[in-house]
């Protein structure tokens, strides 16, 4: 029996990969939570539902796996070592030098986002998934998914000075700019 | 200004094609006879290009080759497994899958289908037949108490000619008490086991059946396999004497 589950799972690492990266802004444990996820993949892969998209159901067994990781060494009061000098993009509100500024702010712009934001830019514009997915990936309406994902790209936006014009924003109404 | 005005998540579910058909060709005639509405929208395109541009290098790295054969090693004994209904715990991947800092509670999942087809409760009598097999081997209420009161380094006849050997004993993960021990049976057979206490009970959670060389104890080759479980499940190290004194005093009823 060709294992086609087990292949799409190799084939999908890289973009698992990127999606760890950015949840977890280091690298080595990246690739921890890639291997945790894929285990966990093949474990339950009955609980796949065929014609689904693979790389949804993987980003949010990725996803809770990392929160269950992170709830669990907040009870065990230890913490986890987010200073990897390999990850691309800095980490959140840390200085970063101007040359690595400049050689890819947007990555830097997208990991100063917060979590909730970063995320579900990661979803919808970088790999794709339709707002209903990152809803269900993310457990939430897909209205928080919208006004998560305009906040994110509203503060992108200014950070890089696209020029949006005037706008108008359901939670920001009689602001301008 | 339009007679509609439009809030920054409708320009943008536009923008992402995310509206419905009605929608859409409401702000498409909005659009035209605006041009800082298709600003806005344009705005939220450019967005999302540039964070797939930005993120583009990262997929474009090769994947680290320790990353990339673990799970290459998976994939091939997860279809092992799928073929082998009954395998030894011996037959694990031929890629040593290294336990990730983290991972401990799902590893301890995988290392239970490789070590026993489902854990059993020690103590209970055989429930219907099933578990026949490993109740043979454990079943007597003897080990448990066995469990309670045997120093590691320390050996105990249970009758029957059975003989009991506390090994060593650690914290789980969960902080519950483990065990491992073994059991020299009359047919010349040594069962290497670890039982935790889990909520009051001892819950055997790995078994392996070796022959027994001549020193009675369990060969090293059935040993491989317990360590790799032990690795598996993220076995604290060894408790000392005291430590272990301790923690089976904390077990004892208290009546």
């Amino acid at each position: 029996m060709a294992d086609d589950f087990g292949q799409q799972l190799i084939a999908l690492l890289p973009r698992l990969r990127r999606f760890a990266v950015s949840l977890t802004r280091s690298r080595d444990l990246a690739d921890d939570l890639v291997q945790i996820t894929c285990e966990k993949a093949l474990a339950n892969q009955h609980t796949y539902e065929a014609g689904t998209r693979l790389d949804a159901w993987l980003f949010r067994i990725m996803r809770n796996s990392w929160i269950d990781r992170v709830r669990r060494n907040t009870t065990e009061g230890t913490k986890i070592d987010v200073d990897d000098a390999h990850y691309l993009v800095g980490q959140d509100g840390a200085a970063v030098t101007e040359a690595r500024l400049m050689l890819n702010s947007t990555a830097e712009h997208l990991a100063n986002l917060p979590d909730d934001q970063r995320e579900v830019m990661l979803l919808v514009c970088v790999d794709e998934l339709s707002y209903r997915e990152a809803a269900d990936i993310l457990e939430v309406p897909i209205g928080t998914v919208m006004s998560r994902l305009a906040r994110a790209r509203k503060k992108i936006m200014a950070e890089m000075g696209i020029d949006a014009g005037t706008t108008r924003s359901e939670d920001e109404k009689g602001s301008v700019r | 200004m339009t007679e509609h005005t439009f809030s920054d998540e409708t320009l943008m579910a536009f923008a992402d094609g995310e509206l419905s058909q009605d929608e859409t060709e409401a702000v498409e005639r909005a659009m035209e006879a605006d041009e800082a509405l298709a600003l806005r929208v344009e705005a939220f395109m450019e967005t999302r290009l540039k964070s797939q541009e930005a993120l583009k290098p990262l997929l474009d790295e090769p994947v680290p080759e320790a990353l990339r054969r673990k799970v290459e090693g998976l994939v091939a004994g997860n279809a092992e497994q799928a073929e082998n209904v009954v395998r030894f715990p011996q037959k694990r991947p031929s890629v040593p899958v290294s336990t990730p800092r983290w991972a401990v509670p799902l590893a301890a999942s995988v290392a239970l289908v490789a070590g026993v087809a489902g854990g059993y409760w020690l103590g209970l009598t055989d429930p219907g037949g099933t578990s026949g097999l490993q109740a043979a081997y454990l079943g007597s209420p003897d080990v448990v108490q066995a469990l309670h009161e045997v120093a590691s380094g320390k050996e105990k006849d249970l009758g029957g000619s059975e003989r009991f050997r506390a090994i060593a004993s650690y914290k789980d993960t969960n902080g519950d008490l483990c065990r491992e021990f073994e059991v020299d049976h009359p047919d010349k057979s040594t069962v290497v086991a670890v039982a935790c206490n889990i909520e009051k009970t001892w819950k055997v959670q790995f078994t392996v059946v070796a022959a027994r060389n001549t020193e009675g104890y369990a060969p090293a080759s059935s040993l491989e396999a317990l360590n790799a479980y032990l690795t598996a499940v993220g076995a604290s190290d060894p408790l000392s004497e005291a430590a272990e004194r301790s923690a089976l005093e904390a077990l004892k009823p208290q009546k």
